[in-house]
Parts: C-alpha cells; sequence; structure tokens
C-alpha cells in the first residue's frame, strides 16, 4: 500500500530549539528555529511537492509554559513567500502572522522573527496563512503549558501522560487545482467518493422525486464535505501507535490526555474511541469541566483536549479520527499488545440528506428552518444522514417530530455539542460599552462563492470597534453549509446557556440554519482577521477584519494601500475552466474565467469542413444575487460557413439570417430556470432576438452526464458523456448543424 | 493484448508475497466472511481453513500490507493475533460464528456491563467491596429498560436487582449507609419485586416512580466515582411529575420513552 517511509527524500534538517535562559528580564526566552522546506512525499505510491518545516509534516510541536517569552526564527527556504499565524493566541497584532495584513509575507530565502509573551496556557496550533500552504505540510501543535503553581491546575487532568495529535488530510492533487475545480463545479471527487447522487441511483434506491425535487429547487447533489482525500493524516501518519509517552510504557487502567488540533484544511473529523468513553476537558485551549461523550466531531481548527482510558492489559485501543462523510479515517491505537479495533461510522444516507435538504430550502434560495430556532450544533441536520442514530432504512417518525434532529434523544450514543461545554471559569465580560453586530453567512454552492452578507472580504470595509467595548456578534448560517468562524487575537463566549460560565472558543461552528452569539472585550488593538477556517471558504473571500479605531499604525505594514490590495487579490483571483471535444462531427468546446462576480466565457463549434462552419460565441457578464441565478452580459458573435445555392436559415420569428459570414454584438441575460436549466436571451445590434435553453452535466448515472440545447434559430443539441477521470471523458452528440458525432472530450 | 487479458484472467499477482496467518472463527459461514472481507481483486487473496484456522494470505507488496488485510478481516468480525474486532461487529456475527475470543483480555472491573446476558459473572465479581455500585448499576440497566419501552427486560433486570440487594450484606456498609439502607430496605424489596412480577410497562413506570426516591435517598450518601444526575418529568404522574437518576446530563425520559424522549430537566447533580 504505502511506504511508511515518507520522508525518504527528504534532506533531515535537524534544528533542535535552543533554550536561551535570560536572567536579566527575569523570565524564559524559548527561542525555537523554524526551517521552511520544499519537500517531496509519498504517501500514496505517487511522489508530491509538499512543504515540510525542520524536515517534518507536521511541523514540530512548539512547547512553551505559561510566563515565557516565544522567540521564533522562521527561516523560508523556500522560492515563494510564506508567513505562520498562532492560532488562538493573544499577542501583538504584528506578531500575528496574517501576510498583508499584519505584517508583509515573509519573502523567499529570507528570515522573519516572531516574538511575543505567552500569556495564557493550553492546546493551540500554528499554521501558514498565505496561499493554499497549509494544506501540503504547514501545520503544527503549539501547546502552553500551565505552571505548576497555577491556581487552576487540576490534579488528575493536568498531569496525565499527555500525548500531542494534529489531524490533517493529504491529497495527491495539487491545492490550486483544487480551489478551480470547486470554483468549476467539477463532481469529480463526488465520483472518487461514490456520492455522485445521480438520477440512475436516486431511481435505485426509491428516492427519484427527491433528486427532482432537488433540482426543481435548484440545488445540485451536495456531500458534507466537497474535497476528496487519499489520506487522512494523525501526526502525518495514517497508522500510529502510542505505546510510551516520557518513556513509560502505557497499562490497563492509565488515564491518557490528547492534545488534539484539526490541522485538516477542509475536513471535519469525528472522533471515537474503541477503548469506552471519551471524556473533553478543554476546547479551543480553554478548559471546560469534564464532560463524558461516546464521540465528537472535531471542527477545521478548533481543539479539544481529551481523556482516554485504558481499560484493559495487552490490548492497544484504536482512538478513530474518521472524515465527516466517513469516506476515510486515521487511527492510533493507544497502549501495548492486540489492536482493538472501533467500527468504523456507517456510510452516509445520502438521499435522505437531499430530502432534508429540500424540505428546508424556499424556492428563492433562502433556507427555511421551520420555526426551529437552530443553535450550538444541538440540531443536527445531519442526523437523518446517520445509519447509527436514525437506523438503516427510512426515518419512520413523524415528521414533526421536536427532536426530529437532535442526535442524542434519537439516539443511544452521547455526541458532544456546543451546549455541552461548561467553562471552569466565570467569564462574564467587564462591564463596558456594548456593540451588537449581526452577520449572515452567506454563499453560493454551485459556484462556490463564499461571503458574509453577500460580500467577500475585498468588497467590505473593515469593521471599527473600540478599544475597551464589548462586541457581540450574532450569527446566522444562511448558506447551504457548515463554516467554522475563526476570530484572530481574541477569545469569545459563545452563548450557550451556561450563564456566567459559557465556555472561551476562537472558533465556533455554525451549521446551516443555525444562529450562534458569541461576545468579546476588545482588549488588543490592530487588525483581525474574522474569517470561515475552511481554506478554500477563506480564499474565496468569506471573512470581515475587525480594526480599531484611532490605533497606531503597525510598523511591519509600511505601505498600507499595496498591502491591502494584495489582502484582496486572494478572492479577486479568476478561475479558468476549460472544455473540448474532438468529435467526429468536429470541435465542440468552451474556455471561462471566472471570479466572485463576473465571467467571461467563449463557446465555439468549429467543424471540419465549410459547410459546417465555423462559429464562436463570447459572453461577458456579471452575475447578480445572492445566488446568481442572473447574469446580464454583453455579446459577440462570429461565425463562417458556407451553405449550398440558395439555401437560408430563418428563426421562429421570421428573421432569416442571409449572411454566410457574420459578426455580431449582442446585448443578453441568463438565468439559472428551475431543473438547473440555464435560459439565455439576447438581442443582436442587427434586431435578431435569440432564445435558448441549454442543461449540461445531468448525472444520469454514477458516470453518465447528459445535456441539451434547443434555440429559436430552430437549432439544437443532445449529448451524452462517460467519464473516465477528472479530465477525460467519451462524449456522444446530435448537432442540427453538424449531425452525429463521437469523439473524447477533454476539459481543464 | 491477447496475452495480456490471459494472464489477468489466471488472477496471477505482481509482487506476490504469501504469508499464513491465524484467524479465529468457527465454520463455512466464517470462512466466506473472513474471504469476502479479505480479497481485493489482484490485489489480495486471502484462503481459510476452518480446521486449522489458518489463512493463507497472498499479496501484492507493493499495494498493500498484512496489516491492512487483517484489520479489514477483523472489521468484520474476525479476530486475528494482530487485530481484535469491534464487539459490536462480533456480537452481530450469527450465532454458529461466535466462536471463542482467546485473544481478547477482558476488562477488570465491575463497571457497567450493557449485555444482559453475561450478568451472572458480573454478580460473582462484585466484591464486596463496593456492593452497592452493583445495585445501583442494576437501577440504571432497569431506567435504560424502561426509556426504550422494553418491559421483559425491565421485568428481568428487576429480578436480578432483587437477588443482588438480598445480596448485600450489611455488616460491610458504612454506618451512613447502613442507617439509610436499614430505612429504604423493605420498600425497595418490594417495588423491585413489583417491577420483576409485571410485563405491563406502564405499571412498571408507576412503581419505578417510588423506586427511584428509594436509590436516590441511598445514593446521596454512597461515595461516587462520576457524578450522577437527578432528572425530574414535569408531566408524570397526573401532572405532579415524578424524577429518576442518571448518569448522563442528557434527557432520556424513562416515564415516557420514546413519546417524549427529552422532556424534563436535571435538578440537583450529586457528585
Amino acid at each position: 500500500m504505502i511506504s511508511q517511509n515518507i520522508f525518504h527524500r527528504i534532506v533531515l534538517l535537524v534544528a533542535i530549539p535552543l533554550l536561551a535562559i535570560n536572567s536579566i528580564f527575569a523570565q524564559k526566552v524559548v527561542r525555537y528555529d523554524l526551517y521552511v522546506r520544499d519537500t517531496l512525499v509519498n504517501f500514496t505510491g505517487k511522489t508530491k511537492r509538499a512543504i515540510a518545516v525542520n524536515g517534518q509534516i507536521p511541523m514540530p510541536t512548539l512547547t512553551f509554559t505559561e510566563g515565557d517569552t516565544a522567540e521564533i526564527y522562521v527561516h523560508n527556504k523556500l522560492n515563494e513567500e510564506t508567513s505562520l499565524h498562532w492560532h488562538g493566541l493573544f499577542l501583538p497584532n504584528k506578531e500575528d502572522g496574517v501576510p498583508n495584513l499584519t505584517q508583509m509575507p515573509i519573502k523567499a530565502q529570507t528570515t522573519h522573527s516572531y516574538r511575543f509573551p505567552i500569556i495564557q496556557n493550553g492546546t493551540h496550533w500554528y499554521h501558514s496563512h498565505t496561499g493554499l500552504q497549509e494544506q501540503i505540510g504547514m501545520y503544527g501543535n503549539f501547546v502552553m503549558l500551565k505552571k505548576t503553581d497555577d491556581p487552576t491546575f487540576r490534579k488528575g487532568i493536568d498531569d496525565l501522560p499527555t500525548a500531542p495529535i494534529v489531524l490533517s488530510e493529504w491529497t495527491d492533487l495539487k491545492p490550486e487545482n483544487i480551489h478551480r475545480m470547486l470554483h468549476n463545479a467539477n463532481d469529480y471527487p463526488a465520483l472518487k467518493k461514490n456520492s455522485v447522487q445521480s438520477y440512475g441511483e436516486a431511481i435505485k434506491a426509491g428516492h427519484f422525486k427527491t433528486k427532482l425535487k432537488n433540482e426543481w429547487k435548484r440545488m445540485l447533489a451536495m456531500d458534507v464535505s466537497d474535497v476528496y482525500y487519499e489520506k487522512i493524516l494523525m501526526n502525518g501518519q495514517p497508522n500510529t501507535d502510542l505505546k510510551s509517552i516520557d518513556g513509560k510504557d502505557l497499562k490497563a487502567g492509565d488515564k491518557v490526555r490528547l492534545r488534539i488540533s484539526n490541522g485538516g484544511a477542509s475536513s471535519y473529523f469525528w472522533l471515537t474511541y474503541a477503548g469506552g468513553k471519551i471524556t473533553v476537558v478543554a476546547n479551543d485551549g480553554n478548559d471546560v469541566e469534564p464532560v463524558e461523550v461516546d464521540r465528537l466531531i472535531i471542527a477545521v481548527s478548533e481543539t479539544y483536549d481529551i481523556i482516554v482510558t485504558i481499560p484493559a492489559e495487552n490490548t492497544a485501543y484504536e482512538f478513530l479520527a474518521s472524515t465527516e462523510d466517513r469516506t476515510n479515517s486515521a487511527s492510533c491505537y493507544i497502549g501495548n499488545g492486540i489492536k482493538q479495533l472501533k467500527s468504523p461510522q456507517p456510510r452516509l444516507k445520502y438521499f435522505e440528506g437531499m430530502k432534508m435538504m429540500n424540505d428546508m430550502m424556499k424556492m428563492n434560495g433562502d433556507l427555511d428552518d421551520m420555526g426551529m430556532a437552530m443553535s450550538l450544533n444541538q440540531m443536527d441536520m445531519n442526523v437523518v444522514m446517520y445509519p447509527e442514530i436514525t437506523g438503516n432504512t427510512k426515518p419512520n417518525q413523524s415528521d414533526n417530530h421536536s427532536d426530529r434532529y437532535n442526535a442524542n434523544a434519537l439516539g443511544e450514543i452521547v455526541t458532544l455539542n456546543y451546549a455541552m461545554l461548561k467553562s471552569t471559569i466565570n467569564t462574564t465580560l467587564p462591564e463596558s460599552q456594548n456593540k451588537e453586530l449581526r452577520f449572515e453567512l452567506s454563499g453560493n454552492m454551485n459556484r462556490y462563492v463564499w461571503s458574509m452578507d453577500n460580500k467577500v472580504v475585498s468588497e467590505a470595509d473593515k469593521i471599527l470597534i473600540k478599544k475597551g467595548e464589548n462586541v457581540r456578534i450574532i450569527l446566522y448560517n444562511g448558506s447551504m453549509m457548515r463554516h467554522p468562524m475563526h476570530l484572530h487575537g481574541h477569545d469569545f463566549r459563545l452563548l450557550n446557556g451556561q450563564r456566567e460560565n459559557a465556555p472561551l472558543k476562537n472558533i465556533v461552528d455554525i451549521m446551516p440554519m443555525e444562529t450562534d452569539t458569541i461576545e468579546f472585550n476588545a482588549n488588543v488593538e490592530g487588525d483581525w482577521f474574522f474569517h470561515c477556517h475552511i481554506l478554500y471558504h477563506m480564499m474565496s473571500g468569506m471573512g470581515r477584519v475587525f480594526t480599531y479605531e484611532n490605533q497606531a499604525p503597525n510598523p511591519l505594514i509600511p505601505n498600507p494601500k499595496l498591502a491591502q490590495r494584495r489582502l484582496f487579490a486572494d478572492d479577486r483571483k479568476p478561475h479558468f475552466m476549460a472544455e473540448n471535444d474532438f468529435a467526429t462531427n468536429g470541435n465542440d468546446g468552451m474556455a471561462m474565467l471566472q471570479n466572485t462576480r463576473w465571467s467571461i466565457g467563449t463557446e465555439w463549434r468549429l467543424g471540419y469542413n465549410d459547410m459546417h462552419g465555423y462559429e464562436t460565441e463570447t459572453h461577458m457578464g456579471r452575475y447578480i444575487g445572492k445566488m446568481q441565478w442572473l447574469m446580464p452580459f454583453i455579446g459577440f458573435d462570429w461565425r463562417y460557413r458556407k451553405m449550398k445555392m440558395d439555401e437560408q436559415e430563418e428563426n421562429l420569428f421570421g428573421h432569416v439570417s442571409k449572411k454566410d459570414n457574420r459578426t455580431a454584438i449582442s446585448l443578453g441575460f441568463m438565468y439559472t430556470l428551475p431543473m438547473l436549466v440555464n435560459f439565455q436571451a439576447e438581442v443582436y445590434h442587427d434586431g435578431i432576438v435569440r432564445f435558448s435553453l441549454m442543461r449540461e452535466d445531468i448525472p444520469i448515472t454514477k458516470r453518465m452526464r447528459a445535456g441539451f440545447m434547443i434555440n429559436t434559430d430552430k437549432e439544437f443539441m443532445v449529448d451524452l458523456r462517460y467519464i473516465l477521470n477528472k479530465n477525460i471523458g467519451i462524449r456522444t452528440h446530435y448537432d442540427s448543424d453538424m449531425g452525429l458525432g463521437i469523439g473524447l472530450s477533454l476539459n481543464y | 493484448m491477447l496475452l495480456f487479458s490471459f494472464t489477468s484472467c489466471n488472477a496471477q499477482m505482481n509482487n506476490a508475497k504469501t504469508v499464513s496467518v491465524r484467524i479465529y472463527g468457527n465454520c463455512e459461514m466464517c470462512e466466506k466472511t473472513i474471504e469476502t472481507a479479505g480479497n481485493v481483486k489482484k490485489v489480495a487473496k486471502v484462503e481459510w481453513n476452518k480446521d486449522s484456522k489458518m489463512a493463507t494470505i497472498t499479496y501484492d507488496s507493493t499495494k498493500t500490507n498484512q496489516d491492512a488485510i487483517l484489520k479489514r478481516i477483523a472489521l468484520a468480525g474476525y479476530d486475528s493475533d494482530k487485530f481484535l474486532a469491534p464487539d459490536d461487529v462480533y456480537k452481530k456475527l450469527d450465532g454458529c460464528c461466535q466462536y471463542e475470543r482467546v485473544n481478547k483480555t477482558t476488562i477488570s472491573t465491575t463497571k457497567v456491563v450493557e449485555d444482559h446476558s453475561i450478568h451472572e459473572q458480573e454478580i460473582v465479581s462484585g466484591q464486596e467491596t463496593d456492593q452497592l455500585k452493583t445495585i445501583f448499576d442494576n437501577y440504571f440497566s432497569l431506567k435504560d429498560a424502561l426509556v426504550k419501552s422494553d418491559s421483559k427486560l425491565a421485568s428481568t433486570i428487576a429480578k436480578d436487582l432483587l437477588t443482588n440487594i438480598n445480596a448485600v450484606k450489611m455488616d460491610k456498609l458504612s454506618q451512613e449507609e447502613h442507617a439509610v439502607w436499614m430505612k429504604v430496605l423493605s420498600s425497595l424489596k418490594s417495588n423491585t419485586d413489583k417491577i420483576s412480577a409485571t410485563t405491563s410497562v406502564e405499571k412498571q413506570r408507576g412503581i419505578f416512580m417510588d423506586l427511584s426516591t428509594n436509590f436516590f435517598a441511598l445514593l446521596k450518601v454512597t461515595k461516587q466515582e462520576n457524578p450522577i444526575y437527578y432528572q425530574n418529568c414535569p408531566m408524570y404522574n397526573n401532572g405532579k411529575g415524578a424524577n429518576w437518576l442518571s448518569k448522563e446530563n442528557t434527557i432520556k425520559n424513562p416515564y415516557y420513552g420514546s413519546q417524549m424522549l427529552t422532556c424534563g430537566k436535571t435538578i440537583e447533580t450529586i457528585k
């Protein structure tokens, strides 16, 4: 399968943290030197590029004790920019590590040093905040220990044997390519995960009507996650053993504390354990009252501290992290001896999920929670897809059951939700002026646009707050996916019904239709990012920047205008796609460049002789509205063909197009109709009008796609395509101009 | 081309490596499950012998390894010397397939034993050091049975509970425990007996109300390892309300079961 020797081609660079004790300041300075280098890895049998720090993936665990001063030297040995963000840490804004916001990027072949006092404790992590580098290796644990004389030191918890675990995923595709494919609604990842949800599969599952209604409501098949990963990793490996901690072998009866960070770029993970219950003792680096559960889901970028027990001798118990869609997992075997496995979670019932989405989606694209006030992950709409909760067949309870989505009420097992987290300390904010903000998390699945209040980072102003005030944010998720929202530089209270013991967090995972309220005291000046931590959502512009009124300029941002332009470039980036069918009757294809709002695209039909002709149509337009169903455009058409003697073409309206050689400009619009049919209307400068209806990529079976086009020029086309891999398909089509053709269709 | 298809028909594996390992199982049905779980076309082939319990595994060493194959087999319910099957999967195996799990080390505490069939063992191992714990566990199992509205199970558990109540050695109880014990004992016995005698879940629930009050008094004077939650359903007993004890803070109402599973709230946490 895989050679476990992942790093066999890495030149190992040994860099031991240098401990420098500086007695003048009567505090310990802990220094780490991090060397960031390109590397090659082999997780799947194919050698691929990755980034390693000090020769390893994940990056080394950095350990400090509260009261230390951290001094971290980042030596960028890459041929590109980088940065490191200290996730969840309280620090001066210029040390926060967001390129073009809190500092300029660390240029290739240069060194940058971060220095800040450690003024908190708990499990956190760090990662690159530059481009998509986090996906290919730049994540690691960041542990800050309590001082032993800390009054909050918990005997039986803080003195247990402890191991750090950072979760992540690996894909053989370049992350830039994944990002591009997501924007082009390529369903190849679904094919790899067997979650296409085609008409054929719908009929087999007795859900034809569900699928029909889903497309009527203009939705594409959805999954709980949309990137396919070849491997899931714990500390850089799909399988690991935890046999001893600090040189002491683990034995029956031992309790082990795991400090777990989710360093995955886009995956949520279910955590389960073969040796019994899991006790949750901290979340996002903050202590909570111990709570026993059977399983928990860890959102992207969250951290949890959990305690597990080794129940019997001569046995190693499987600790399992499975992706939310249950298609893949990583294991850590805790203890010594024969490996006791944990049953994997059963496959999702996708069509039940589709049915649930149909019920929730109004015709105008808004979501309807049907009167259920949802918050704090307590009601999980996805339970309809979980066989372990709702059984293997269709749910039989009545549809108006109030507990329909409550996993803990329906199932035998206890699943952690945010309402169960209770801080060990009083977290009430200091008395101060209050500011209230509301955001709707918005998104468009089909075009992979993710935003807040339908504005991406580059379209919105920074949000001004005053130092000292209490900021309360009410978040509503009106999009169809869950989002882990992360605030830099501050912990916020999540108002979860635990009153003065509301837990402190820096990420709140918010499911579709949920409303959550968070509040924090604005106590550190600077520009602080507040964004969705799913890497591809963040890069699409799902975020905002909080900034303090009248704050001092950041010395690391000498040219704020330039920095802002570069920051905005991330979500303004256009995504390219192209396809061409090399068929027996001609070439048929298109190329498109799109970003959040704009689209420019060209379609062509090129025959092999003059009679079939050659034609191209180019459209440039802007998507309007939250759902982006409407796109007004200007167009440019060119056509050349040689018809037979006296043959003429007449359209439905009696307009006659005489010319074999036609060049025209047009004005028009495109609108997405129910069933995802594109309706297009355009008027040419010579008065000719054209309407057309088109639908592409109708999923017939897992690999078969159909499409059609018909217009008022009495032209029509039908096609059928069989997907071979992510870039190649076999396509047959019939075109009223060019006749029947069969060919190879390539797409990028 | 022809040659190629011929060789693939022959199912010859590239880089083939063959090992012989022990896999625990009983019968022909086991054989089928084991082989289906292990086999991957052109990558792994498993042949298991039900008499010797040995499997011959041939696999393409560049594409997979022994652990991956044995893990798949264990996830189908069959132990080897490297992996133990998950308990829930093993339990779902057909009766004839439930082989003896020689590699499994049993957990050596008297903690919650959910499977009712091994209650007898539990009674034997329930040492007098913590004799009340056994009956508390019986109580929680009884409550779970009522949550599921399973009156038959409730009645069987009540029978066990009665046996265990009678087995309590009073001289081993602490002074405080002893005092409460004497107060509740007769009511405890008669209530438990009544629950075991009926198969009407409605009747059982009515008696369970009283039983819970007895247990609450008893639990309050007993040292608890984990917090116990005293919970209240405001609707039961004609709106007068009824209480019960649970190990979880999450509400699962034993008085109504699935009809109103999450109705109620925790009124006291006993630590």
